[in-house]
């Protein structure tokens, strides 16, 4: 190829990966949160971490739901050191697989040794341990 | 039978493997003589995952139980058309699967004129690698995911299939993206195998033509996957979101963008004779990249929300998918570069080039980033794991690019500048007037949805002036509509990323409330039965209006389903609309009988799957026009 259309190229190339590479880490500097489980989050120190992902599972009649039927307050245990636990307040709608036993995913920050959350995901759960009795409420439908 | 089944695992296993110490056996010795029995074990191979496959449809069909496969999947209530779609809907059965499709493939191909137009060299090649694909498929089904696992004793019932997967869309997911990843192998076998043998005096057809349709096959294949899990995700989940750069999700688009990026490569090799190893090397990858999103997906590498048994898989994955990369680079820096040297970037070759950079791009940067958890971990003590906003501040404006350039790219001439300029200068004002109107008329003010929404407009205007340009030939028909459909897909995002909205509430019979332009009355809350049983639900009916007349009724349903009555699942109901569609999903009842309703409205949402159709159906056209023209010179 002819010398200009090189230096074209090479400049095209440059001006592209110089770009992506500013756009990468600025994202990566501002959309990278940790990825914990429940014991690695309470084994750093607070003020280090602010937002997170964390993973774990409800414990045992933990759940309680406000009246206004979105949200939940529960204890995330950490899925292999059920000792080790974080309360999590989230404000939205709670999935469908959500229950006692179920493991979650996390998304938001702590505050006061809380950690409030902004995004509540369920992975498919194992086992189930109760029966799901929103059916009942409805009257004369 | 399942110790029949078994046994035809474990009898592929040592043919594909004694196949390929034999094809190895036959390139050392210099002058080949027999690959006649290469092409036969490669057809025992295919009876065999062939009648594997037989024998577990037949399992799901009669009910056998004593499967632990099919006892896991299904249950006595489950449908036929869902018993028999159990097959992939564990890893075992999509390994099978993903096995079953590779060697159609293989066999067919074997049938083919240009199979036959190959040097004895290049086949002991081929089924070299071919075998050592199929020699890992059927090691991974023979140990950690054997389909065939016997109960004993046998269970009277199943454990049932996974109401999320009694849903049309969602079961022609996995094969859809299983039957791409076979299809893109044969010609990854071949490209590897011509880089090895490659001699400018044999007469070989070039495997990238030989194995056209099967390209162009896995690609729509692999597209229509894709289009149809996020459509599933969408409607079916009722997430009311189509993407959300999961691992899962991810995984998928890996192998899209290698193997699209191959095929650019592929027009600079047809029309210019160029790039043969740039094309031949990333069509390796796009097979490779298919085993490295299985192991992303199934070797328990990153936590994702879709929830798989890794089974014990990952490290031999993980292997292979290194073992394999080292080859396809090994192998194709055995090609001598033969072409000339690339146009400049202002030409129509720089164009298609700078297209397969930004894709291959892409594909990278969703890897790394998929892996970034992983990767992190090499500097930092707790893993960091980057949010779904990481991928929409980078990869969309790499996706806007994408659009640009395709937009240009008819006007280009193949070694100098613009080429009816004309044409050319209507697609820029089209462009001017497209970002005009989105400005004004629309308030679209965030700089990128508004540069990717008028890019897509003039994108689609210019095919449109392309095909018209060039006469209506069909033969260009393909490209043009699939690139157009791109451009709609694009405007889609554009729109229904950004601008949807959203809102979770509690209503008691005979509230209103308003959301974005549409007013919601929840009219009244029921409980019923399914007709057939299989599920229980409640349904909210609301009532839609607009501007003070009535427009829909909605019935949005939260389902028990037998075998999983401790789980509600969502059915989502929609107002389908090509403009802005309006979406309720029904979460639940709450202590004072009011329901809780998600509301959502998604902008030009339907353009997507629209786009996504015609995306996926339109290299039929390609493969039409090639046997029409081969049939014309049989003629002539």
């Amino acid at each position: 190829m002819a010398k200009r259309s090189r230096s074209i190229y090479l400049i095209a190339f440059l001006l592209f990966v110089g770009g992506l590479g500013y756009m990468i880490w600025s994202g990566v500097s501002q959309n990278g949160v940790y990825f914990l489980n429940v014991s690695e989050a309470l084994a750093m120190e607070s003020n280090t971490l602010q937002s997170a992902r964390l993973f774990g599972t409800v414990a045992n009649d933990s759940i309680l739901r406000p009246d206004d039927g979105l949200g939940a307050t529960f204890t995330l245990e950490d899925a292999n050191n059920k000792s080790q636990t974080i309360t999590v307040a989230y404000k939205g709608v709670v999935p469908d697989t959500f229950d006692v036993g179920s493991e979650v995913i996390i998304e938001g920050t702590f505050q006061q040794n809380k950690f409030m959350a902004k995004t509540l995901m369920t992975k498919c759960p194992s086992k189930y341990q109760k029966e799901n009795r929103e059916k009942n409420n409805i009257k004369n439908g | 039978m399942t110790y029949l089944a078994d046994l035809s695992m474990t009898i592929s296993l040592i043919l594909a493997m004694l196949g390929a110490f034999y094809a190895i056996f036959q390139i050392n010795k210099n002058s080949i003589t027999n690959v006649n029995i290469l092409e036969k074990a490669s057809l025992a191979i295919s009876a065999c995952f062939i009648f594997a496959s037989i024998v577990l449809f037949f399992a799901f069909w009669s009910y056998d139980f004593s499967i632990k496969y099919v006892h896991d999947y299904s249950d006595l209530n489950l449908p036929l058309f869902y018993r028999i779609t159990a097959f992939w809907a564990g890893q075992a059965g999509s390994l099978l699967f993903w096995a079953l499709s590779l060697v159609l493939c293989g066999a067919y191909y074997q049938t083919t004129n240009s199979y036959k137009s190959l040097s004895k060299e290049t086949r002991a090649w081929y089924f070299l690698f071919y075998f050592a694909i199929l020699a890992f498929l059927a090691l991974l089904l023979s140990t950690y995911n054997d389909p065939f696992e016997v109960l004993n004793p046998a269970p009277n019932n199943g454990r049932g299939l996974n109401p999320l997967l009694q849903n049309p869309g969602m079961i022609f997911h996995p094969p859809l993206l299983l039957l791409g990843y076979g299809g893109f192998t044969i010609p990854a076998c071949l490209a590897l195998a011509q880089a090895m043998t490659y001699n400018p005096q044999n007469k070989e057809i070039a495997w990238h033509i030989s194995t056209k349709p099967l390209i162009l096959i896995a690609w729509l294949l692999l597209t229509a996957g894709i289009v149809l899990g996020g459509w599933w995700a969408y409607m079916e989940l009722g997430w009311g979101g189509y993407w959300a750069w999961d691992p899962v999700e991810n995984a998928s688009t890996i192998p899209w963008f290698f193997g699209t990026a191959a095929i650019h490569f592929g027009f600079i090799e047809q029309y210019r004779n160029k790039a043969h190893r740039f094309h031949a090397l990333f069509m390796a990858l796009t097979c490779v990249s298919a085993f490295f999103a299985t192991w992303l997906v199934r070797g328990n590498v990153v936590d994702s929300v879709h929830a798989f048994g890794s089974g014990g898989v990952g490290p031999f994955l993980f292997t292979f998918v290194v073992v394999s990369t080292l080859v396809s680079f090994f192998a194709i820096l055995n090609m001598k570069n033969r072409g000339e040297n690339f146009s400049g970037l202002e030409t129509k070759e720089g164009f298609l080039l700078s297209t397969a950079v930004v894709l291959i791009s892409i594909s990278i940067i969703i890897m790394f980033a998929t892996l970034w958890p992983v990767i992190s971990k090499l500097w930092s003590e707790n893993p960091v794991g980057l949010q779904a906003d990481f991928y929409n501040r980078v990869i969309l404006p790499l996706f806007t690019i994408i659009i640009a350039l395709l937009t240009c790219c008819p006007w280009l001439s193949w070694s100098q500048g613009v080429n009816k300029g004309k044409y050319a200068l209507v697609v820029l004002v089209s462009f001017l007037v497209a970002m005009g109107v989105f400005w004004t008329m629309f308030n679209v003010k965030d700089p990128l949805p508004l540069i990717a929404a008028s890019i897509s407009i003039a994108g689609i205007i210019s095919w449109a002036l392309y095909f018209y340009s060039v006469k209506y030939t069909i033969n260009k028909l393909s490209p043009v509509l699939i690139h157009i459909s791109l451009a709609v897909m694009a405007l889609g995002v554009a729109f229904s990323g950004p601008y949807k909205v959203e809102q979770e509430v509690a209503l008691s019979r005979g509230q209103e409330i308003k959301i974005d332009t549409f007013t919601v009355k929840l009219k009244e809350l029921y409980e019923g039965r399914e007709r057939t049983g299989r599920y229980r639900f409640l349904e909210a009916e609301l009532i839609i209006s607009k501007d003070g007349k009535e427009i829909a009724t909605l019935q949005p349903q939260r389902r028990i389903y037998e075998n999983f009555s401790q789980n509600a699942y969502a059915e989502a109901s929609t107002m389908p609309s090509l403009g802005k569609e309006f979406y309720a999903t029904f979460l639940g009842v709450d202590e004072q009988t009011r329901g809780v309703l998600r509301l959502s409205v998604h902008p030009l949402v339907n353009w997507l799957w629209i786009g996504g159709t015609i995306m996926s159906l339109a290299p039929f056209i390609t493969i039409y026009t090639m046997r029409r023209r081969k049939e014309n010179k049989k003629e002539q």
